[in-house]
């Protein structure tokens, strides 16, 4: 019966959520914007292209006065560029409209800036100007270094493969760092779309008067538990939502949207660090949810739990301002602090946990409190929705709740 | 509809004894003790704050007992056995964003009922209290009545072996009273033991078999309905008068008021020989007539801080 009030409630709940609108706002709201954005970033891609295109084919006349020597004069010449030696000229020569550009190379252009003068086309055609400008002076110093090997080397254009060892077993390196950490997003996504929705939940049933018809027909453990796993879902689909967009944009538009080339079969995923980083993450979700829980059992109306809400997302935001020292300095005395913390210590213990500065006796600790403080905290959670959420207009005194267990038992 | 069972049998579907609930250092119940027989209409009567939603909150596992027992069907409550519970608290509401109709099929499907069976009795449910075009809309978009209504329908609708109603007709007009009064007894037809609180007497005239009046915590009346009324006067003569009527040896006067007095038999004279002998003491009788107590009168007497009619 128990698995099928579970169901149930599941189902309910599961439905009541993705039938309201403000759902279906708030998930379309972000997908719409990333599309938003993509659609501006490839049409902006586009025009970029037309525009290099467009100003690759386009011949505007120009002077130059270089004081640097590096200018390659006969390139200038082939391109239709004069040489002047009066830069007032040169500027005198664009103002009366007699050319279209004029270009002054300092005597040290890597310390002094490249001045260019020009006749106005538009603030997106005029950039066209310092991309011929700059181009120019590179071709110039491309001739005077007469190899292309070691141009390309001068402009930086290397790649580096390196190879650590652990124990003389090849280090994953950045391959191995990015999917333990994928729990710590999947964390921070669950706890911030789902948490006001887990502390409104509870407060629903308080504020519509329906927690004694509530309780007097499910077991309050099974209400709870089945409110946790239907916003689970109503997230999981909230999040292959946000997804989407950014999926359909890396296959059909990657080119567009210059998305890199990811090839996930270089991912490395090492079995300890995935195994305890999705323990971390389980415990982490079962200590928040239950602490929402409490939360809304206690607190009359949503707008009074607001500032405990906002708390508890401080809980999980902190640990960034640190994060530097998390990666640099594990053994730091904060560090340890806001590892063992209950609720510093999810996103502690999966930074670390990722960086590979978490022993195994660290992630033991870790793992074993968070589930011991998630079940205590579910346990009061589901004590203080029980007698708490017919205290319908009230605050209730969490003592005197949780008192209530301690008075004398019926006799049975 | 078949009523639906509890395990075991015995003659008290609802036994409460020693029953005490303090909060802090409040007590609000004191040493209650009652049974309610299975198939019978309890009348659970008390002023406000008297603690009758305190008991049955702890009746029904809400409240955790400072001290003694209560048990339905020989066992303490758990939800588990909400299959076989119509509940119907004084706070009322339910899901009021959602549907009608989905709310009840949920609660239908909490109580053991399919989807179908549930859409099914909620729709024919709708269709007798004229809220089948209701069935689709936000319960919060109901008159008060109107929710009202589906609430009822929501706590009876497991046709349940013990239906425990708080103040049921608390915020119903006269024509949905009387429909809900007929919901009531159809229920109690079917063989479901209610257990109901209300401060309408006449309701509980017309419903109940048995009755406990609650005061401060305390029990100060228990049985039936008649066992109630002899217990606070049982056969009394009211008179319209004027001159001086004393106690006599066949009857004390058990409320004076202006030209208007109550008498009370102490021993099995019949009324015309009390006519009698008020006439021939000199009263001046111009109403004279015998009956028992109403239960409204004796609500009044025993709340209304009216002490001259105790208890015999």
């Amino acid at each position: 019966m128990r698995s099928h009030n579970l169901r149930t409630v599941i189902s309910f709940e599961v439905h009541r959520t993705i039938t309201k609108r403000r759902f279906w706002i708030a998930t379309l709201i972000v997908p719409l914007a990333i599309a938003i954005v993509f659609g501006l970033v490839v049409a902006s891609s586009n025009a970029t292209q037309s525009s290099l295109a467009a100003q690759k084919s386009v011949n505007f006349s120009f002077a130059y006065h270089d004081a640097s020597g590096v200018i390659n004069k006969a390139l200038m010449h082939r391109l239709g560029g004069v040489e002047l030696t009066s830069v007032s000229t040169g500027i005198g020569e664009v103002r009366a409209g007699r050319i279209d550009a004029f270009f002054e190379y300092p005597a040290n252009p890597i310390k002094e800036q490249i001045r260019v003068f020009g006749k106005d086309v538009g603030i997106f055609n005029n950039s066209k100007y310092a991309n011929v400008a700059t181009e120019l002076l590179q071709a110039s110093a491309d001739q005077k270094i007469a190899s292309a090997k070691l141009a390309t080397l001068a402009r930086g254009g290397v790649k580096v493969d390196t190879t650590t060892y652990i124990n003389g077993v090849t280090a994953p390196g950045i391959k191995g760092l990015v999917p333990p950490l994928i729990y710590l997003v999947v964390f921070y996504l669950v706890i911030v779309l789902l948490g006001n929705q887990m502390l409104n939940s509870t407060l629903e049933e308080k504020e519509n008067r329906v927690t004694e018809m509530i309780l007097t027909t499910v077991d309050p453990n099974t209400l709870i538990i089945g409110k946790i796993l239907s916003l689970f879902t109503a997230g999981l689909l909230q999040m292959a939502i946000f997804a989407s967009p950014v999926i359909i944009g890396y296959v059909f538009f990657r080119s567009s949207l210059n998305l890199p080339n990811l090839n996930l079969s270089n991912l490395v995923f090492n079995a300890r660090s995935m195994s305890v980083g999705a323990l971390v993450l389980l415990g982490g979700f079962v200590l928040f949810t239950g602490t929402l829980v409490a939360i809304g059992a206690v607190m009359p109306t949503a707008k009074e739990a607001a500032g405990f809400f906002g708390v508890m997302m401080a809980m999980i935001f902190i640990p960034f301002y640190i994060s530097s020292l998390i990666v640099s300095h594990p053994s730091a005395f904060i560090v340890q602090v806001f590892t063992f913390f209950p609720y510093t210590a999810p996103v502690t213990g999966m930074i670390r946990n990722g960086f590979g500065s978490l022993s195994p006796i660290e992630s033991a600790i870790l793992i074993v409190e968070q589930f011991s403080f998630g079940y205590v905290v579910l346990r009061i959670a589901v004590q203080l929705f029980r007698s708490g959420s017919i205290e319908y207009t009230k605050k209730v005194s969490i003592r005197g709740a949780l008192g209530m267990r301690n008075t004398k038992n019926q006799r049975s | 509809m078949s009523s639906a069972t509890l395990a075991g049998r015995s003659e008290a579907l609802v036994h409460i004894e020693g029953f005490k609930m303090a909060f802090a250092n409040h007590v609000v119940i004191e040493d209650l003790s009652f049974d309610i027989n299975r198939g019978e209409t309890f009348g659970f009567l008390g002023s406000n704050g008297s603690g009758k939603t305190t008991t049955i909150r702890a009746l029904l596992g809400i409240y955790q007992p400072t001290a003694g027992t209560l048990h339905i069907d020989g066992r303490v409550f758990r939800p588990e056995d909400g299959r076989q519970l119509g509940y119907l608290p004084e706070e009322r509401g339910l899901y009021k964003k959602e549907s009608v109709i989905d709310v009840m099929v949920y609660f239908g499907r909490l109580k053991g009922l399919s989807r179908q069976g549930a859409k099914s009795w909620s729709l024919q449910y709708l269709e007798r209290t004229d809220l089948a075009d209701k069935a689709s809309v936000r319960l919060d978009k109901l008159s008060s009545g109107q929710q009202q209504k589906v609430q009822l329908g929501v706590t009876i609708m497991n046709n349940p072996e013990l239906l425990i109603l708080d103040e049921p007709t608390k915020g119903f007009d006269p024509v949905n009273r009387n429909l809900l009064m007929q919901i009531i007894e159809d229920q109690k037809r079917a063989g479901s033991t209610v257990m109901m609180v209300t401060h309408q007497m006449d309701e509980v005239e017309r419903l109940c078999d048995r009755v406990i009046l609650l005061k401060d915590g305390r029990s100060v009346a228990y049985g039936t309905i008649n066992e109630v009324q002899d217990l606070y006067g049982g056969r009394t003569i009211r008179v319209r008068y004027s001159g001086t009527i004393s106690d006599s040896p066949h009857y004390l006067v058990t409320l004076r008021e202006r030209n208007y007095a109550e008498l009370k038999f102490t021993d099995s004279s019949d009324e015309s020989a009390i006519l009698r002998e008020l006439v021939e003491s000199g009263v001046e009788i111009r109403e004279f007539n015998t009956g028992k107590l109403s239960l409204n009168e004796i609500f009044l007497r025993v709340y209304g801080g009216d002490n001259s009619t105790k208890p015999i």
